[in-house]
């Protein structure tokens, strides 16, 4: 199994759980912080290595695959998980804020799959991690919401062209989730979002983590193409 | 004479008989090598020569005397 973006959020929750039920995992992620995530993840039995890899760098992600066929023979779920959000108004947005969430957030996920797919065989799961604001829009982070919405057409594609190959591929949209990605935000912001909540609490990185599982596991083995949202019932 | 392992490659990765494989065999000229077909090639070629071919360096890779050239770009040194 690959996880993305495995340094911190839902990409470290998703990694912990995977590894509390047995996974043999390689994790990535740009930080530093990789590789505390990695040394505790093997206590609870499970085989993990963590590589730390720019996904906007091609040579680099194609040396992450190489390891990956290395480490594990090939790959059964990938969590498409890394991603940035810089929030602005549609008109205060920098151009280059911009141009950095379209890298990191759908040309980084397209390439990866790209490569990933060849190391796939029937009966793989490929996770991507959306947002609600990709499949509903918010207000304040309008250029972010439509790298995540590309992640719906990347999804919804890719579902129908590997089918043949029985390869799943699905999305999970999380609403409000308590990250450092969302703890940036403004505290009036924050308030507004939660009260906008119908279960009245912001979502836990482990919420996702588990919705994640599922979709990696054979309990979803005839779920491909859906967006699956995991956002406590949120009004966008 | 094809290196052995490239031949194995289209071997496994096509489903054609080793006979087949020469090196004026080119993608699309047989049932075998769709696009599909292109893809398992390519996984192929990657687990046994250990690397990983950039998305040009796929599209490009149209015949087998076009593997023989990719490969040697890599550094995988070839029986001939």
């Amino acid at each position: 199994m690959l996880v993305t973006g495995a340094s911190r959020g839902i990409g470290r929750a998703t990694a912990e759980l995977f590894a509390a039920h047995g996974a043999r995992l390689v994790i990535c992620a740009r930080s530093d912080q990789l590789e505390q995530v990695a040394e505790r993840l093997p206590a609870r039995g499970a085989s993990v290595v963590a590589i730390r890899c720019d996904l906007s760098d091609d040579a680099a992600v194609r040396g992450l695959l190489v390891q990956c066929r290395k480490l594990l023979g090939g790959l059964d779920v990938v969590v498409n998980n890394a991603g940035i959000m810089r929030p602005g108004l549609l008109g205060m947005q920098s151009a280059g804020d911009i141009a950095q969430m379209v890298t990191t957030n759908v040309v980084a996920p397209v390439a990866l799959l790209q490569y990933a797919v060849r190391l796939m065989d029937r009966g793989a799961s490929i996770i991507n991690l959306a947002s609600i604001a990709g499949t509903r829009g918010m207000e304040g982070v309008t250029a972010y919401a439509a790298t995540k919405a590309a992640m719906l057409g990347l999804t919804l594609s890719a579902a129908k062209e590997l089918a043949p190959r029985g390869i799943r591929v699905n999305a999970i949209a999380p609403g409000f989730i308590d990250t450092d990605m969302t703890r940036a935000l403004s505290p009036e912001w924050h308030e507004r979002r939660v009260a906008s909540i119908g279960l009245g609490r912001s979502g836990t990185p482990e919420d996702v983590a588990r919705v994640a599982l599922f979709l990696a596991s054979e309990l979803s083995g005839y779920v491909t193409g859906q967006v699956i949202g995991v956002d406590g019932g949120m009004q966008a | 004479m094809l290196d052995e392992r490239l031949v194995q490659c289209y071997v496994r990765g096509l489903g054609m008989a080793a006979d087949q494989v020469t090196a004026e065999l080119a993608y699309n000229s047989r049932r075998e090598w769709d696009s599909v077909g292109h893809m398992a090639l390519v996984a192929e070629l990657e687990a046994t020569f250990d690397l990983m071919l950039d998305t040009d360096e796929i599209i490009g890779l149209s015949s087998v005397a076009k593997a023989v050239e990719l490969l040697a770009k890599h550094g995988v040194e070839l029986a001939s």
